[in-house]
């Protein structure tokens, strides 16, 4: 018993890492980013709140019919739902939420189990966890309300899933943080992540593509396997429940001592974990393997473009390196050739006898792909100078104008997008057949018209309203909300303008006007640009003090 | 001002109500090893940051090798190399390409750049990690190649803040031996440091800032003259009497404060 008290200093250090993170809530009140992310909380815990309600409801609903009916063990169902909300949302979520290193908490005299339970608690208070909680609740007051006599083991068995979610969910959280301690493994696996993402997105349309098909070999093997679902832990809770339900409770007796071994299995994987770093093990890149010595003189030289200065030259080939570096960045670069896929398989309106989305209008997969591409590239373009964090000092330290790291950022994400406007015109032809030549032109014509104005739009959006972003790391790519939204606006009417000349192309004069249009609004994006890009030298310097507080800041 | 390698006439940088550089006037001769000093918060880093273009004075005149750092900002750096506080690295380049980029920033040519750079990460010992990206170089590493950085372009100032924190001893005696080597080149260097020994070793001339304003300076024998003239019972107080004021003893005593050795915590007694 003496090992589940606390005693007083323990329950101290307790309150006073409760009291710490208190602390820095209300500290981060102080700046306005501070306070416009807790508005942004509100909203966002608005609408978790109607998941939440909305699913407690119709879990509650669920639970109470097929406990009413007699269909007890169905209740794995509803189970599955919560477990697979209660993992996968935090896993979602985490490369947008606020990280809190708790081993800084090591070096105070802190025991094992108060540690142990700290990482636990600290860990759960997520919105996974809040709603895997309420959804319980509604599953726990459905069954009350069928078989009221039902309800206290309910409860207990609901509890118990519920401990098992909240260790398997730190468990799983604690291995990816031990993966994720390397750099190169942190992007690997960030890019199969996105890529199962990815993946759920072609799941509609392929089970469209596939009805009225005979299912395919593995998914009936899948059906066989389904009874071993009764021995996984929805299918324990389920099977605790309905032991007690159909007063079998040698199986209700099975079922729930077969969760409390769930939760006894991955407390233990828990702890392994925990211990390690507890211990104080060491993650970090020091103890990599060395490489191979280099031999004196074998260093490249920098890359030469011709009709470009050295200096951004130089700046073009860093932004190049750090752009083949960076795992989210590749993936962006995909993104328009999934989209595309995605166009492909999702099912068209049937009055067109066409068996793809785009329909008749396929010959637009192009431009839209094209502009697709364009629109999601903005959002690096937007704040040029992030990735470059504490580096920026550089830039003001150098003899190198502004004006030419501006326009070397520029060019590389130039060549960035026509490599991208490539690609994407690749994978139009091999799945919806070549664009015609003229929408081809058009969709180019396009392109300078967007691309220039983007460049001058972000540049001084990188130069007002910078961000320091890690380049390697998924989701920590997102640009300051001020520049998402002067960005989006800046789009709308950007794509507004080359919709108006698609439109008049289309439908009256033929594609030629659409690019001739597309031209001169072009010739007047350029001359923006240079404007912008001359403006940028001096904007820098009165701004600099900025920069460097926002970019270099840890 | 035209003579002097740095110096500046009423620099002075205010940050909302406080005054962080006050009315600072630096003389800093061609080849001096220049030492710049003071307490935590002094103003040093404000000050380094000014005298290399980071950050713009509230008022006051800055002149480096002669040319104004207001007019000429571009020529300026052309002819200074800088490790500032926090290094500015590119994370996510390689040492050699990082050298590569730096040097053709400054101008040199491809070739130029390349054979230096091969030199630099050789004379720093980072050449056996070719591939390693410099984010995940140790602290110490990434000391060296910002320095490295600072001198492939061989500046005739260098301004160095803190190029010894967090550094270990076989790390610091390479970055000593460069700056001295820099130094008999004739090249002039601005440095800022907590280590009061360092300094002490390599510096010929000494300026200490205090709660923005400069206080002292000159070389070291000059502040430790200074120091006895105004308080002949310090330097009999040494325990030898040909014992000379260390630069921490000049330091402490010209900046008001002394270590208070004789005050308890209540705890501690």
């Amino acid at each position: 018993m003496a090992a589940l008290t606390f005693s007083p200093d323990e329950r101290a250090q307790m309150a006073a890492i409760a009291h710490l993170r208190w602390r820095i809530f209300v500290n981060s009140l102080r700046s306005l980013r501070g306070r416009l992310e807790v508005v942004s909380r509100v909203f966002t815990a608005l609408a978790f709140g109607v998941i939440g309600i909305g699913g407690m409801v119709g879990i509650g609903v669920a639970s109470y019919f097929l406990v009413s009916r007699g269909n007890s063990e169905w209740l794995a169902l509803p189970l599955w739902s919560v477990l697979f909300f209660w993992q996968l949302f935090p896993l979602l979520a985490s490369a947008y939420a606020e990280n809190f290193d708790l081993t800084n908490l090591l070096r105070f005299p802190l025991r094992y189990r108060s540690y142990f339970l700290v990482r636990l608690v600290h860990g759960s208070l997520d919105v996974g966890t809040a709603i895997g909680i309420l959804w319980l609740l509604g599953m726990v007051a459905g069954i009350g309300c069928a078989d009221p006599a039902l309800l206290p083991w309910a409860v207990v068995v609901c509890v118990g899933f519920a401990l098992m979610n909240v260790l398997l969910a730190r468990m799983i959280f604690a291995w990816i943080e031990r993966w994720l301690a390397r750099r190169r493994t942190r992007e690997v696996i960030g890019i199969l992540f996105f890529l199962i993402i990815i993946g759920f997105q072609f799941i509609g349309p392929l089970l469209e593509h596939f009805r009225g098909r005979r299912a395919p070999v593995a998914i009936e093997g899948a059906t066989r396997l389904l009874p071993l679902e009764r021995v996984l832990p929805p299918g324990a809770a389920a099977s605790a429940i309905a032991g007690a339900h159909h007063a079998q409770i040698l199986w209700g007796a099975a079922g729930f001592a077969l969760l409390c071994g769930y939760c006894a299995l991955f407390a233990w994987i828990l702890n392994l974990r925990v211990r390690a770093q507890f211990r104080g093990e060491s993650l970090g890149e020091s103890s990599a393997p060395s490489q191979t010595a280099t031999r004196k003189g074998e260093i490249e030289r920098g890359w030469k473009l011709p009709g470009v200065s050295p200096p951004v030259a130089a700046v073009f080939e860093k932004e190049i390196r750090y752009f083949l570096r960076s795992g989210p960045m590749l993936f962006t670069v995909l993104m328009p050739l999934v989209v595309l896929l995605i166009f492909r398989f999702t099912p068209g309106n049937p009055r067109h006898g066409s068996g793809s989305f785009l329909g008749s209008a396929a010959g637009l997969a192009f431009p839209a792909a094209a502009a697709y591409a364009i629109l999601i590239l903005t959002n690096f373009v937007g704040n040029n100078l992030g990735p470059d964090g504490g580096g920026v000092q550089f830039f003001f330290a150098s003899p190198a104008r502004f004006r030419s790291v501006m326009m070397g950022k520029n060019l590389a994400h130039a060549a960035v997008i026509a490599m991208e406007l490539l690609l994407v015109w690749g994978a139009a032809c091999l799945i919806f057949g070549m664009p015609s030549l003229p929408i081809t032109i058009a969709t180019l014509a396009g392109a300078l018209f967007a691309v220039p104005l983007n460049f001058a739009v972000g540049n001084l959006l990188s130069l007002f309203a910078p961000k320091k972003i890690d380049f390697g790391a998924f989701g920590k790519q997102k640009p300051p909300s001020t520049t998402q939204f002067a960005s989006l606006a800046g789009q709308v009417v950007l794509f507004g303008l080359a919709a108006i000349a698609f439109l008049i192309g289309r439908h009256s004069a033929g594609m030629w006007v659409t690019t001739a249009i597309l031209l001169a609004l072009a010739a007047v994006a350029f001359g923006v640009y240079a404007a912008m890009l001359n403006r940028a030298e001096r904007v820098a310097l009165d701004r600099r003090e900025a920069l460097l507080a926002e970019l270099c800041k840890a | 001002m035209a003579d002097f390698a740095v110096a500046t006439e009423g620099l002075t940088r205010r940050f909302g109500e406080l005054t962080a550089v006050q009315d600072v006037n630096l003389r800093v001769s061609p080849g001096q090893f220049f030492g710049f000093l003071g307490p935590n918060g002094a103003g040093k880093s404000t000050t380094i940051k000014m005298l290399t273009g980071l950050l713009a004075p509230t008022s006051g005149r800055i002149e480096i090798l002669g040319l104004d750092l207001v007019a000429n900002p571009v020529e300026v750096k052309r002819q200074i190399g800088v490790v500032p506080e926090g290094m500015a690295l590119f994370g996510r380049l390689t040492g050699s390409e990082y050298l590569n980029f730096a040097g053709r920033m400054y101008g040199l040519s491809r070739e130029t750049t390349a054979q230096r750079a091969a030199e630099l990460l050789e004379f720093m010992q980072l050449a056996d990690r070719p591939k390693t990206l410099i984010t995940d170089y140790s602290h110490g590493m990434q000391k060296k190649l910002a320095l490295a950085a600072a001198v492939i372009h061989g500046p005739r100032v260098l301004f160095l803040d803190e190029p010894f924190e967090g550094v270990d001893a076989i790390a610091s005696g390479l970055l000593k031996t460069m700056l001295q080597r820099m130094i008999s080149r004739g090249a002039t260097i601005f440095l800022t440091s907590h280590v009061l020994e360092i300094v002490e070793r390599l510096c010929s001339h000494v300026a200490i800032i205090h709660r923005g304003r400069l206080v002292a300076e000159g070389s070291l024998e000059e502040l430790r003259a200074g120091i006895e003239a105004q308080a002949p019972e310090i330097a009999a107080g040494s325990a030898v009497a040909s014992e000379k004021l260390t630069l921490e003893q000049i330091f402490l005593r010209i900046i008001g404060e002394t270590p208070m050795a004789d005050q308890e915590l209540s705890w501690l007694r």
